[in-house]
């Protein structure tokens, strides 16, 4: 059975700090949230996931961009770049970094739920030809992704995965367990192309998303729930699942 | 009740020549053994690219030195995938009449359209259209068996009137089947008179459900084929030993490991949004442990629900509860990534056929070859070449 190989000291070192575990849910309204999934090298299999997560085969990159209307911390804007794994059985999405458009937004992610999030330039514009996202980071274009073509598809049939965010937490350096429930209004798969994707500026320059399996874009509203789980990284979940009360 | 053996040739890392070598001949002196015991059926799957999970990429090769190598067990291709970009539908129709001819009409052929974007996405394969290309094949395979002029015009494939050769040696074909890991598949199957291949366990009451309705509707079918299979065969496990305790710590490791690999698949729902696939499709999640009935055996064993893992006994009264609920068959997987040692996998095959496999079939039935060498039709020899000239 595979697993991650990472250096947990290089992964630490974007690692955001919860200092208490969220006890409410979070809702977010009026989100557009763009998904794109692509297949990597092997060279992106093992080595991007620390040694608690078995990755996938073939290696996948998974690439989320949301527009979100409405939220504690208001409107704002989010892009994510997730391994695609296994934490025991359960499928999931190891973050290696995520950009958000508001100071407030960037804080609220990274204590709240773990996300290395930093700011950036975050934008989506959702058009009835297609959709187009990009992320500028200090100065320089780091994504680049154009959906066409846009076919309307069922709210079940599109799937997202529960994330894992390193962070430190109360109990330690932990895989804190963010699960969003994604209430589907509207959803439409797209042709897509990434024009842009700089690998370091994502996270780890193994990171070579050669070829789209498909994007989605939705109109959404997601809840956050509240913490339940946290994985220590250098153990397999069977063994180190931590309950968070 | 029929008993089979079902194949995925798990392989454990790190890979190599020798250990693939293992792994196949390991499985093929398990077909000997299942032939001589009185096994139904040997199963292997079509599974490409899922590495450990499954190796068995080729089974019409493996399946055609199983037909070789045995004399009375029936051959169970389960299932070829019914997607033109992995196999072109003039492909499958004849390399299932040879084989059905050199195993001298032991053939039974199952359908299935993939589940994981590993394999759909190493051929290129639009998810979209996995359904309707396996209803396609369904619908032509029999009329290339049967027909001395064939031709198509379809969405899959399209070809002008030839006769596909060979044709199956059983009368009109062989028996069809679909794999079922989808609940609600055994209603596609139903619908075209098609046996139901398991490849997940439900629990008791969960396959209950779904036999009774399979059942219904096989009535009420319209057939594809030239003959109806009302048959309902469950994938499950096997380790049999005298002392459950001994199956339970030998025999649950190796669930586990299969259904962890499982749960490692890429399954297609998770890489691209379709209608086409509306679960992932988990093959593991069906053999979890389950909500067990307090007057269930395996209760006060500690084992798994309606799971082939215990003494003889414990066998005996969980198939009777499978047979119970009109289950037809079971199909069981012997070793996963080769964690228990081949001695030991062809001892519990030895005990189940001597302690449990008697309990479910009369002495009639027990002597009774599955088929009869006999049948097989003596064929003039054909003139030399010295003759000839």
């Amino acid at each position: 059975m595979l697993v991650g190989t990472a250096d947990l000291d290089q992964l630490v070192q974007t690692a955001a700090t919860i200092d208490a575990f969220p006890v409410e849910p979070l809702n977010l309204a009026d989100v557009l949230c763009l998904q794109l999934t692509a297949e990597m090298h092997n060279q992106a299999r093992e080595a991007v996931l620390p040694p608690s997560l078995h990755p996938t085969v073939p290696a996948i990159l998974g690439l989320q961009v949301w527009q979100v209307g409405e939220s504690p911390w208001g409107a704002f804007a989010m892009a994510v770049a997730r391994v695609a794994c296994r934490s025991g059985v359960r499928a999931r999405g190891y973050t290696t970094a995520a950009f958000v458009s508001t100071a407030a937004a960037t804080e609220g992610l990274r204590s709240m739920l773990g996300f290395p999030a930093v700011q950036g330039d975050v934008t989506i514009r959702h058009s009835y030809d297609g959709t187009r996202a990009s992320v500028d980071w200090q100065g320089a274009r780091i994504l680049e992704v154009v959906g066409l073509d846009p076919e309307p598809l069922g709210a079940a049939d599109v799937q997202y995965t529960g994330t894992l965010n390193l962070a430190h937490t109360p109990n330690g350096l932990r895989l804190v367990q963010v699960e969003a429930h994604h209430q589907v209004n509207r959803v439409e798969r797209l042709t897509a192309r990434l024009d842009t994707f700089d690998a370091s500026a994502w996270g780890n320059p193994l990171l070579d998303p050669y070829r789209v399996v498909s994007c989605s874009v939705a109109l959404e509203e997601v809840t956050f729930a509240p913490v339940r789980f946290v994985c220590k990284p250098d153990e397999l979940a069977f063994t180190g699942t931590e309950a968070v009360a | 009740m029929k008993f089979g053996i079902f194949f995925e040739l798990s392989t454990p890392r790190p890979f190599g020549r020798e250990v693939e070598a293992l792994v196949y001949h390991n499985a093929l002196a398990q077909c000997r053994l299942a032939d001589e015991l009185g096994f139904d059926h040997v199963w292997a799957v079509e599974h490409h690219f899922l590495e450990e999970y499954s190796h068995c990429s080729a089974p019409e090769v493996f399946l055609a030195a199983v037909a070789a190598q045995t004399r009375r067990v029936r051959i169970g291709h389960g299932a070829v995938v019914c997607v033109p970009e992995m196999n072109h539908p003039i492909r499958v129709a004849e390399r299932a009449a040879a084989l059905d001819i050199i195993s001298n009409g032991r053939l039974e052929f199952g359908t299935a359209r993939s589940s994981t974007w590993t394999e759909l996405g190493g051929f290129e394969v639009n998810p979209d259209d996995t359904k309707k290309t396996w209803d396609e094949f369904v619908r032509v395979l029999p009329k290339m068996w049967t027909s001395d002029e064939f031709e198509w015009q379809g969405k899959a494939f399209s070809m002008p009137a030839r006769n596909v050769l060979p044709k199956p040696y059983q009368d009109p074909h062989p028996p069809m089947w679909v794999t079922v890991t989808t609940p609600g598949t055994e209603l596609d199957a139903a619908d075209r008179g098609l046996g139901s291949l398991g490849v997940s366990a439900a629990g008791y009451e969960e396959q209950e459900r779904r036999t009774k309705e399979y059942h219904r509707r096989i009535q009420v079918c319209e057939p594809v084929g030239g003959v109806i299979n009302d048959q309902v065969h469950t994938m499950n496990f096997l380790y049999c030993h005298e002392d459950y305790r001994q199956a339970r710590d030998r025999g649950v490791p190796m669930i586990n490991a299969f259904n962890v690999a499982n749960t490692h698949l890429y399954w297609t729902r998770e890489a691209y949004p379709t209608r086409a696939y509306q679960t992932l499709g988990n093959v593991g999640a069906g053999m979890k442990a389950k909500k067990t009935a307090p007057d269930d055996p395996s209760v006060a064993k500690g084992l798994p629900e309606g799971v082939g893992i215990g003494d003889p006994e414990h066998l005996i009264a969980i198939i009777k509860r499978w047979e119970s609920i009109g289950v037809t068959g079971i199909n069981f997987l012997l070793n996963a990534m080769e964690m228990v040692p081949q001695e030991q996998v062809l001892e519990s095959m030895r005990l189940f056929a001597r302690e449990v496999m008697p309990k479910f079939r009369s002495a009639e039935e027990a002597a009774a070859p599955v088929y009869s060498p006999a049948a097989v039709p003596s064929i003039p020899a054909l003139p030399s070449t010295a003759e000839v000239a």
